[in-house]
């Protein structure tokens, strides 16, 4: 069953009561919320995912509440809790789906050392996967949801997920997050993206969230062989250009950008070792997603 | 050959040591400290003249690892980068001075 099976009613009536099991990737969620702007992100963006059984094993116990106190009249705020702890500051009331979402992002960081978590977004194309390490508002997710509008596999927009063992990339297809000029830039350049309201003013300016598309979500148990990584970096008016990126930066640009490097020790360094040296490994600026995808697709073509 | 009154350097064991080479560059894994760095040419070969050496190495002996030729270990300008080297794996940990 997925989220788009379940009546609007049973979806709001899980959430609030026993909680809604969702599975993401190789990850269960168990989310609870009365809030509708909970149920209303989830029934947009999580549409196509999976719902475990009620009953099920949960890999993470989520809740957003509101605070019980008079300021719930006055400004509203959104709790999020996990296992019944607060591990953040409440946000305001209308940010509760972004909240989530980055609350999610935070119970895979903080807790999948099953995998070597890299803060990536990646896509992937023939079982070849895109490797995108960047720090905020390097255009990451940007691009993301470029490719992943033309064709390209969403794997994540987010947290990338190594696997220890064979090294291949495991899916987490989440709703990808557009920050600020990004959410037009998307909105023009696929018309039928499907987009949630954006919340302003949180600590990322203004922020949407895209759904992933319905074949990434189906195919979120093929895991992709690392391929390429690429560091991309937007500039507004630049043309699209690949630079070779030596292997050993790359290696240490993804140490730099991996959660849980230290966590595994000489295991995660050959980890990395065994994806860079199967990676072409590049430095890429643009400034128009059209360009950008060419290269990509020539990339791909190329492989 | 050095003379027996200068330094003479080990590198931490080889267990204690993870490293890959691509191109000229290294990534280096410090067991002991937990941290991964990134050496260029010169450090790299400096650390993998140490590792293969098994034993103290002075500068000489180690600009003597780096090339074959016979004025190596009195090239000043390369004796200054090695002990510049040296004194930066000192700091990291990958290298230190023997007792005398």
């Amino acid at each position: 069953m997925i989220v788009a099976d379940l009546p609007e009613r049973e979806l709001a009536r899980r959430l609030a009561g026993p909680g809604l099991r969702l599975r993401t990737g190789p990850v269960v969620n168990r989310i609870q919320s009365r809030l509708t702007g909970i149920a209303e992100g989830v029934a947009l963006q999580y549409a196509d995912h999976t719902v475990e059984e009620p009953e099920g094993f949960a890999d993470f116990h989520v809740r957003l509440a509101s605070p019980r106190s008079l300021r719930r009249w006055m400004s509203p705020q959104v709790h999020f809790l996990f296992d019944g702890a607060r591990p953040f500051l409440p946000l305001p009331a209308d940010q509760a789906f972004a909240m989530l979402e980055w609350g999610l992002n935070w119970c895979v960081s903080a807790h999948c050392h099953q995998f070597l978590v890299v803060h990536a977004a990646s896509v992937e194309r023939s079982g070849l996967a895109v490797l995108l390490p960047g720090n905020p508002g390097a255009g990451k997710s940007t691009l993301c949801a470029g490719l992943v509008n033309r064709g390209w596999r969403l794997l994540s927009d987010e947290l990338s997920l190594l696997d220890l063992a064979t090294g291949g990339v495991v899916p987490l297809p989440r709703p990808v997050s557009l920050k600020n000029e990004s959410i037009d830039a998307i909105r023009r350049f696929s018309p039928g993206t499907v987009l949630g309201p954006p919340v302003h003013d949180t600590v990322k300016g203004s922020v949407a969230h895209m759904k992933p598309p319905t074949d990434s979500v189906r195919r979120a148990m093929e895991t992709a062989r690392p391929r390429w990584i690429v560091m991309p970096r937007y500039e507004g008016g630049a043309a699209a250009h690949l630079a070779p990126l030596s292997k050993a930066r790359a290696f240490m640009h993804l140490a730099d950008h991996a959660f849980n490097y230290d966590v595994h020790g000489r295991r995660g360094f050959e980890l990395l070792a065994q994806v860079v040296t199967g990676s072409a490994c590049f430095e890429f600026e643009y400034g128009a997603l059209e360009d950008a995808i060419a290269v990509f697709d020539d990339l791909a073509r190329n492989a | 050959m050095s003379l027996s009154s200068a330094p003479h350097w080990r590198s931490v064991s080889v267990d204690a040591i993870a490293w890959r080479e691509w191109n000229g560059e290294f990534v280096v894994r410090n067991e002991r400290s937990g941290s991964t760095h990134l050496l260029g040419p010169l450090a790299g070969d400096v650390l993998r003249a140490l590792l293969d050496a098994g034993q103290g190495l002075s500068v000489a002996d180690i600009a003597a690892c780096l090339d074959d030729g016979p004025k190596a270990a009195s090239d000043s300008t390369l004796l200054a980068a090695i002990e510049e080297v040296l004194s930066e794996f000192k700091r990291l940990g990958l290298a230190e001075p023997e007792a005398q």
